[in-house]
């Protein structure tokens, strides 16, 4: 019985923290994004608001929230507001598989720093990163809008083909811890010393590409194409509902995504121990940063594929690619390992 | 016959450039060597960048001080001039030339000895275009251009301005640009301060 009401009170902690520190850090990654960005081009981004402009997003949230609310005429009105929660939820949920360190002991009860220890958990955030597409379609179909349905249809599309290359290289890594288990996989790295992205390169770039297009950034923004669709699926909300799609899709959902990534490529928390009791999280959070500025460098550099090229992509050259990757892993495995 | 050159766009990578992202990569280092250098931008109401002497701002009147061409002093004895007003003799060259003649308004009356009174010169710059074109064709070197840029107003009224503006900007703004010598930006080192070394490629 103590049992219980401990790990329900560890549990509900873990989700306090993760929700703070997650809605806090998309708000915050808005200013990072915007110096960043500036910088890349020679420019300052904000400075004026707080020192360095760290106030920033503070203030746009302000901004979004003093909005007025406007509701275009002829829309989905349950299906206009279900679509904000629908794009916002499953980002968060990504969050829920993600571990953010070595598993310690508080009060002789050993405690896992991630909410839900799932023995699925890769599949989970398949699963996730695939509801997150509802969002998009639904957004896109409540709006009564022409661009916000083309950018709705487009992104439909776009997670249709890039799950199944992203389900086809996560499986190799898969292959080789021999679990889906985020903390078995991370293990299984330190046990065998070497990280998972030596052994598969292939299949790192083509969760990089799958990363890239299921968030919505650079190159494979499609379905938000300024120049062609105004934002895309989210052009006929104003203010805060408007600030969620953002939040939810360029910050959340590539946060999750990186930190995912470096638990299937970059051995999670494994690295020396020279931060002390905190050197595993510190290392996962360096190595999920790294990803993210990656990212935020790719967004901010190249141009935009056009749409068909961008299905064609997947569908011809990296669905065959992290077929041929599989079974060559597979191989490799069967008379190996 | 004209021969035309044709280009095409080679849309076909090498083997070796689409397997290794060669692409992508030339893009990232560009960029990365962007993030490595002082942004060039300036913080605009906070530090200003200085016109360079052609700059082509709101107009003013040169007054009648005693550095008059000669071409106005053949004239001066039918003309009502007084000290430190604005030496136009009202020839509507400026008009002529204009490319948008409607924007001045230009009045001139007879005095009682004789002599010709400039009364009203008024431009609408809501309808200049800055070429430039009524300063050239001044032949008393009277209107000229300044280098104020900042010229938003509330009221369209308030976009016309009168000749007393334009006295007040010939001797302040237009006779500092007069004096300047003639070259791009009118300090070089600041402005290498801000931009760095400035290459010309003449």
């Amino acid at each position: 019985m103590n049992d219980i009401i401990f790990t329900a009170i560890v549990t509900a902690i873990k989700i306090l923290v993760v929700l703070a520190v997650t809605l806090g850090l998309g708000a915050y990654l808005t200013w990072y994004e915007r110096k960043f960005a500036g910088h890349l081009q020679a420019r300052r981004g904000p400075t004026v608001v707080g020192p360095f402009g760290l106030l920033q997003p503070l203030a746009d949230g302000l901004k979004l929230m003093t909005k007025a609310p406007i509701i275009p005429r002829g829309i989905d009105i349950k299906l206009y507001y279900m679509a904000i929660m629908m794009a916002l939820v499953p980002a968060i949920m990504l969050f829920a598989v993600v571990p953010f360190g070595p598993s310690f002991k508080i009060l002789g009860h050993e405690v896992k720093p991630i909410v839900a220890n799932l023995n699925i958990a890769i599949l989970y955030v398949f699963a996730m990163g695939s509801m997150a597409a509802y969002g998009t379609l639904f957004a896109g179909w409540a709006s009564n809008s022409k661009y916000a349905f083309i950018g709705s249809l487009r992104k439909a599309a776009l997670i249709v083909s890039y799950e199944v290359v992203l389900g086809f290289a996560a499986l190799s890594v898969i292959l080789l811890a021999g679990s889906m288990n985020v903390f078995d996989i991370v293990n299984a790295q330190i046990k065998s010393g070497v990280w998972y992205i030596l052994y598969q390169p292939v299949s790192f770039i083509l969760f990089l590409f799958c990363l890239l297009a299921e968030s919505g950034r650079v190159p494979f923004d499609i379905q938000e194409a300024e120049a062609e669709l105004v934002t895309g699926y989210n052009v006929e909300y104003g203010g805060m509902k408007f600030g969620i799609f953002p939040l939810a899709e360029w910050y959340l959902n590539v946060l999750a995504l990186c930190a995912i990534a470096s638990v299937l490529y970059f051995g999670g928390w494994a690295g020396p121990h020279i931060f002390g009791p905190f050197s595993g999280f510190i290392w996962f959070l360096a190595k999920t940063f790294g990803l993210l500025f990656f990212v935020l460098w790719v967004h901010w550099t190249l141009p935009r594929y056009q749409a068909k090229d961008v299905v064609e992509f997947a569908w011809k050259y990296l669905l065959p690619i992290s077929i041929i990757n599989l079974i060559g892993t597979a191989f490799f495995i069967y008379f190996k390992g | 016959m004209i021969k035309i050159k044709k280009l095409r766009r080679d849309d076909s990578l090498g083997p070796l450039e689409s397997v290794l992202f060669l692409d992508f990569i030339k893009g990232l280092t560009i960029t990365m060597k962007n993030l490595l250098r002082k942004p060039i931008t300036t913080q605009y109401p906070k530090e200003k960048i200085t016109p360079p002497k052609r700059f082509r701002g709101k107009h003013g009147h040169f007054v009648y001080d005693g550095q008059e061409p000669p071409s106005l002093k053949a004239i001066e004895g039918f003309m009502s001039f007084e000290k430190g007003k604005s030496r136009c003799v009202a020839c509507y060259m400026c008009q002529t030339a204009c490319p948008m003649p409607t924007l001045f308004r230009i009045e001139a009356v007879q005095m009682p000895d004789g002599t010709k009174k400039v009364v009203r010169f008024d431009m609408n710059l809501l309808n200049c275009l800055f070429c430039g074109l009524c300063v050239d064709a001044c032949p008393v070197e009277c209107l000229t251009m300044s280098d104020i840029h900042e010229m938003a107003v509330y009221r369209r009224s308030q976009a016309v301005i009168h000749i007393d503006d334009m006295e007040k900007i010939g001797a302040t703004n237009a006779t500092v640009v007069r004096n300047l010598p003639d070259r791009i930006w009118r300090d070089d080192k600041e402005r290498e301060t801000l931009w760095g070394k400035v290459k010309w490629n003449f």
